[in-house]
C-alpha cells in the first residue's frame, strides 16, 4: 500500500511570466517545481524563493500529500489511469487516478529520479484505499 | 465425449465446436429459428450461457458442463434473483480486471485486409497489435483517444493507440421474406462451417451465391418465401424469369451478398485517426427492397411495421430507427441496416447513409461496463479520525464526509448555547485574491459595497448570478488594499471558484486567485465561553464581531475570523490542514472544564435555523432572489453595477408571490419537505425544520408561493403560525458579545 505523506512546500500564484522564470531557474536536485497551472506553482524543497510581482500570492502549502514512486509502483498506479501518460519527461500530469483527482510528476528513471504521485489531502485515504 | 447442458438436457460436442455448432450437431437450433450466420453478426443464436444473457453462442467455445438456456421466443430473458437475496445490501459485484495498454497501431480483424494492414504498419517500423474475436479479443467500442475497448474472457482491455485500423470484413446479407424466422436457414459461410464440422445439412438448397464446400442444389432465382411444415422449413419458393418454383429441402442456404461490418467505424468520431480497410470499407450493393417478412430479428420488426412508421411521417433513417426500434437490438443493425436502407431508398429515391453507431457493439454485462469505474469520491476533513474517535455519525454533505452528530445532537446544541463547542468547518470554500483590480472585481461580483471594507474587517455577502438569483454566500475578509480572502459554502465552493475565475477572465481584470479550500482546515469555536477557551490557548487579542486577525492559537498559526452562524459568539480558526488535529485536541483538552463538546451538522442546522440564517440550496431555490429570501438588506442597489443588478432592478416593482417565511408550531417540528396548506390548498413547502430545545416548539423556514400570504397555515395536520425569523436573539447581542 502506498504511504502518502504530507508535502510541505510553497504555493505561488503569480503572473505566468514570473513563474516561467521560476520554472527555468536552476535548482538543486532536492527542489521540485510543480507547475499546476500557468499562474500556479507548487515548489518542494526550496528554502527561499524570490518571485517578482507585488501582487503574487505566496503561501506555505501543506494541503497536498504524496509518495515518491518506484518504477514498479508507478506501473501499478498507471494501471488505475484511463488516460494515456505522455512520453516526455519530466512532466506534470493531472487527472483521475482510480477515480480520484491527482497529479503525477513523471521523471525519467534513467537519471535516477523518482516520480511523485500527489493529491489534495482530503482525497488521501480514498486514493490509498483504491490503489491498494 | 464432453457435453454441455442446454435447457436442462445434456448435448455432446466435439473438439473445436462452438456452443451453436454443438446444438446444430444435435439437430437443434440454438434459438427459435431465423437464419444463422455463425459469424457473430446475427442475433439468431444468442442464449443465456452460464447465467449471462444475450451471449452469441456461435462465438462461444463449448466447454464441459457449460449451462445454456434458450431465451424465450417472445419477451426478454428472465432476470435471475441472487442466490441469497438481501434487500438491505447490494450483491457483491463480480470483479472484472481492466488492463490499459499503450500501443502504436491497433488493427481490428485478422482477416486478409487486417493482415495487409499489419504488414504495412510493420514495414513502416510501427508497433502493431492485432485484435480478432477468434483469438478471444472481442472489440466492443472505440472511444476518443482513440481508445479501443476489448472484452476478453479474463478481463476488459483498453488499448490507447495512435492509430486504429478497422479490418473487420463484411457480414452476409440475411433473407427478408415470409418464413425467414423458420428453423433450417443458414448463410453460405455458415453452411461451409457446418459442413467442415461434419454437421449433416440434409437436403440443402442454395439461393444466390452457393457455398464453397457444402454440398447443395443451387436454385436460380430470387427468394419469394420459405414454406413451413412442423415448425421448420420444408421448401423454398423462388422466382425466376417470372415463374415461381417450389423446391423441398431440409436446409436453405442463402448467398445474398454482403454488407460492410463497419459498426466500429461508424462509432469512431470523424476526427479520430481511425481508418477502415478491406471489405469493411466497401460500398456493397444494397439488397432488394423488402416487401414482406421480418426485417429486424432482434426486435421482430416486420416490413408492415416499417410501412406504418413511414406512413406516420418518419422518413429519415435515424427517425425510422427510433420510431420502429429497428437496429437497436442485439445485433445493433448488422442484419437489418442494409434492408432498412433499401426500404428507405425505394421510397425516398435516395440511399441513406447508415446511422451512427454507439458503444457497445456487443452485449456486455453490467459488471464489464462498470469494471474499474469508481464511485464519486467524497473528501475527508483532516479531522476525520478525530470525529470517528468521538463517536461521530458521518454522512455525505457537499462532497465531504461530515459529522452529522456525535450521538446526542441536543447535548451538542446546548453546548453551543450555554458553554462552548467546536465545529469542523474545514469544508468551507476558501479563496485568496490579490491584484490591482481586486476591488473592482469584487464590486462587480457582489451586491455589497466592498471598497469600504477596511483591512482586518469582514462582511457577509451574497453571490448572485446575472438573473439576480442566489448561487452562494459567504464572507469577504480584507487583508490589505489589494488582497482579500473569500469564503463560500462547502457544497458551492467548487462552482464559486469557477465563477470567480470565469469573471476575472471575462472582464480581463488583473487578479490572482489561490484556492485554499483543501489546504486550510477550519474549526469554529462557538458559544458564550468561546472567548475564554481561546484565551486559554493563547488568543489574547480577540477580534471583535466581523473582524479578523492572524494569530497563533495553541501554537498553530491561524487566520481567526469573528462571525456567527450559530447565533453565539463564534471564531473560525483557519489553519494549515496538517496541524488541524493538533489544534482540535488542544481546544478539546483546554475546554474540558468549560463543557466543550463537538457539534455536528444536525445541531448546527437547528442553531442557525433559530437565527433564521439561510442555507443556500436547502432553503433557497434555483430562482431565489434576495427579495424572495427577505435578504434585500444584503443588496446595495445604489451601487452602479454588480452581477444581477439589472435583473433585480427590472423585477423590483413586479408582483412576486414567492417568499421565504418562518413558521412556528406547537410540539415537534414537521418533516422537512412537508407541504404547507392554506384553506385546503397547498401553498408552499417546508424547507428546514427543527424542534428547538430552547423554545420548546417546532420552528421552520418554508416557502409560500401564493398571495395573499396567510398568517396561519396547516402543516402536518397542525396549525402553524407564520413568523418572521430570527426566532432567537433578534438583536444579535449574543453573536457580538
Amino acid at each position: 500500500m502506498l504511504a502518502l505523506e504530507t508535502l510541505h512546500g510553497t504555493r505561488i500564484v503569480a503572473a505566468p511570466e514570473a513563474l516561467d522564470a521560476l520554472d527555468a531557474a536552476t535548482w538543486s536536485t532536492s527542489v521540485t517545481v510543480l507547475r499546476f497551472a500557468p499562474d500556479d506553482v507548487f515548489v518542494l524543497g526550496a528554502e527561499t524563493i524570490s518571485i517578482s510581482g507585488e501582487y503574487a500570492i505566496v503561501e506555505a502549502e501543506s494541503g497536498f500529500v504524496g509518495c515518491w514512486l518506484t518504477d514498479e509502483q508507478l506501473a501499478h498506479v498507471a494501471e488505475h489511469i484511463d488516460w494515456p501518460l505522455p512520453v516526455e519527461r519530466p512532466v506534470l500530469v493531472q487527472g483521475f487516478v482510480a477515480g480520484v483527482p491527482a497529479k503525477i510528476w513523471l521523471t525519467s528513471s534513467a537519471t535516477g529520479e523518482r516520480s511523485l504521485l500527489l493529491c489534495a489531502a482530503p482525497y488521501a485515504c480514498e486514493l490509498t484505499e483504491r490503489l491498494a | 465425449m464432453s457435453r454441455i447442458v442446454v435447457d436442462g438436457r445434456t448435448i455432446p460436442y466435439e473438439s473445436g465446436d462452438s456452443v451453436a455448432m454443438a446444438v446444430l450437431r444435435a439437430g437443434e437450433h440454438p434459438h427459435h429459428g431465423g437464419a444463422l450466420c455463425l459469424a457473430g453478426d446475427c442475433p439468431n443464436c444468442v442464449c443465456e450461457v452460464d447465467g449471462i444473457a444475450y451471449v452469441r453462442t456461435c462465438q462461444t467455445p463449448a466447454k464441459p458442463g457449460l449451462v445454456v438456456r434458450r431465451h424465450p421466443e417472445v419477451g426478454a430473458p428472465e432476470i435471475r434473483e441472487p442466490a441469497q437475496p438481501n434487500v438491505a445490501r447490494s450483491p457483491a459485484a463480480a470483479h472484472i480486471e481492466v488492463r490499459r495498454i499503450e500501443t502504436d497501431v491497433v488493427v481490428i480483424g485478422a482477416g486478409e485486409s487486417g493482415r495487409i494492414a499489419e504488414a504495412e504498419a510493420v514495414a513502416a517500423g510501427r508497433a502493431v497489435t492485432v485484435l480478432d474475436s477468434a483469438d478471444g479479443n472481442e472489440v466492443v467500442a472505440i472511444y476518443g483517444g482513440p481508445t479501443v475497448i476489448v472484452r476478453r474472457p479474463d478481463a476488459m482491455v483498453h488499448y490507447n493507440a495512435n492509430e486504429v485500423v478497422v479490418a473487420t470484413g463484411a457480414a452476409e446479407i440475411q433473407p427478408v421474406c415470409p418464413g425467414n424466422t423458420l428453423i433450417g436457414i443458414v448463410t453460405a459461410r455458415a453452411a461451409d462451417q457446418m459442413h467442415t464440422a461434419g454437421v449433416d445439412l440434409g437436403v440443402a438448397v442454395a439461393v444466390g451465391t452457393p457455398p464453397q464446400t457444402a454440398p447443395c442444389m443451387a436454385v436460380p432465382g430470387s427468394l419469394v418465401r420459405i414454406v413451413e411444415a412442423d415448425g421448420k422449413l420444408s421448401a423454398v419458393v423462388v422466382s425466376h424469369d417470372g415463374n415461381e418454383t417450389t423446391t423441398p429441402c431440409d436446409t436453405l442456404i442463402v448467398g445474398l451478398g454482403f454488407a460492410p461490418r463497419d459498426v466500429l467505424s461508424r462509432m469512431a468520431a470523424p476526427h479520430l485517426p481511425v481508418r477502415t480497410v478491406g471489405q469493411a470499407a466497401e460500398r456493397f450493393a444494397l439488397p432488394p427492397c423488402p416487401t414482406a417478412g421480418i426485417v429486424c430479428p432482434c426486435s421482430k420488426i416486420g416490413v408492415d411495421d416499417l410501412d406504418g412508421v413511414w406512413d406516420r411521417g418518419f422518413r429519415e433513417l435515424e427517425l425510422v430507427k427510433r420510431a420502429s426500434l429497428t437496429g437497436t437490438g442485439t445485433c445493433q443493425g448488422s442484419v437489418c441496416v442494409p434492408h432498412l436502407r433499401a426500404f428507405i431508398a425505394e421510397r425516398s429515391g435516395a440511399i441513406p447513409e447508415p446511422f451512427t453507431a454507439r458503444p457497445a457493439t456487443r452485449q456486455i454485462t453490467l459488471a464489464e461496463a462498470a469494471a474499474d469505474v469508481h464511485t464519486d469520491v467524497f473528501r475527508r476533513s483532516p479531522l476525520h479520525d478525530e470525529h470517528l474517535a468521538l463517536g461521530a455519525q458521518l454522512d455525505r454533505f457537499g462532497g465531504w464526509w461530515r459529522p452529522w452528530n456525535y450521538g446526542d445532537h441536543v447535548a451538542e446544541y446546548w453546548a453551543v448555547r450555554e458553554a462552548v463547542s467546536l465545529g469542523d468547518v474545514s469544508t468551507l470554500g476558501k479563496l485568496v485574491l490579490s491584484g490591482p483590480d481586486v476591488v473592482e472585481l469584487l464590486e462587480r461580483l457582489y451586491p455589497t459595497t466592498v471598497a469600504d471594507i477596511k483591512p482586518g474587517r469582514s462582511r457577509y455577502v451574497l453571490l448572485l448570478n446575472e438573473r439576480g438569483h442566489l448561487i452562494d454566500d459567504g464572507m469577504i475578509c480584507r487583508e490589505t488594499d489589494s488582497k482579500f480572502v473569500l469564503t463560500f459554502t462547502s457544497g458551492g465552493a467548487a462552482n464559486a471558484e469557477m465563477w470567480v475565475r470565469d469573471w476575472i477572465e471575462t472582464w480581463g481584470l488583473r487578479v490572482h486567485v489561490l484556492d485554499q479550500t483543501m489546504s486550510l482546515a477550519a474549526i469554529n469555536v462557538t458559544g458564550p465561553l468561546a472567548g475564554e477557551l481561546l484565551q486559554r490557548v493563547g488568543l489574547a487579542d480577540q477580534p471583535s464581531f466581523l473582524h479578523h486577525v492572524h494569530a497563533t492559537v495553541a501554537g498553530v498559526a491561524c487566520h481567526v475570523m469573528r462571525l456567527s452562524f450559530t447565533g453565539e459568539a463564534s471564531f473560525e480558526l483557519h489553519h494549515p490542514a496538517d496541524r488541524s488535529a493538533e489544534l482540535w485536541r488542544a481546544l478539546m483538552a483546554s475546554g474540558r472544564d468549560l463543557g466543550v463538546k463537538p457539534h455536528g451538522l444536525q445541531a448546527l442546522f437547528g442553531l442557525r435555523l433559530e437565527k433564521g440564517h439561510v442555507i443556500v440550496g436547502m432553503d433557497s431555490e434555483m430562482d431565489s432572489t434576495p427579495r424572495r429570501l427577505n435578504m434585500d438588506w444584503a443588496v446595495k442597489m445604489d451601487k452602479p453595477d454588480f452581477l444581477g443588478r439589472s435583473a433585480l432592478a427590472r423585477t423590483a416593482d413586479l408582483p412576486d408571490e414567492r417568499r421565504l417565511f418562518g413558521f412556528t408550531v406547537e410540539g415537534a417540528a414537521p418533516t422537512e419537505g412537508s407541504p404547507i396548506f392554506s384553506d385546503g390548498a397547498i401553498v408552499g413547502h417546508v424547507a428546514s425544520s427543527f424542534t428547538s430545545p430552547l423554545l420548546g416548539h417546532g420552528i421552520m423556514l418554508g416557502w409560500l408561493k401564493h398571495t395573499p400570504w396567510p398568517e396561519q397555515v396547516q402543516i402536518d395536520g397542525r396549525t402553524a403560525t407564520v413568523a418572521r425569523p430570527p426566532f432567537y436573539d433578534p438583536e444579535g447581542l449574543r453573536a457580538r458579545a
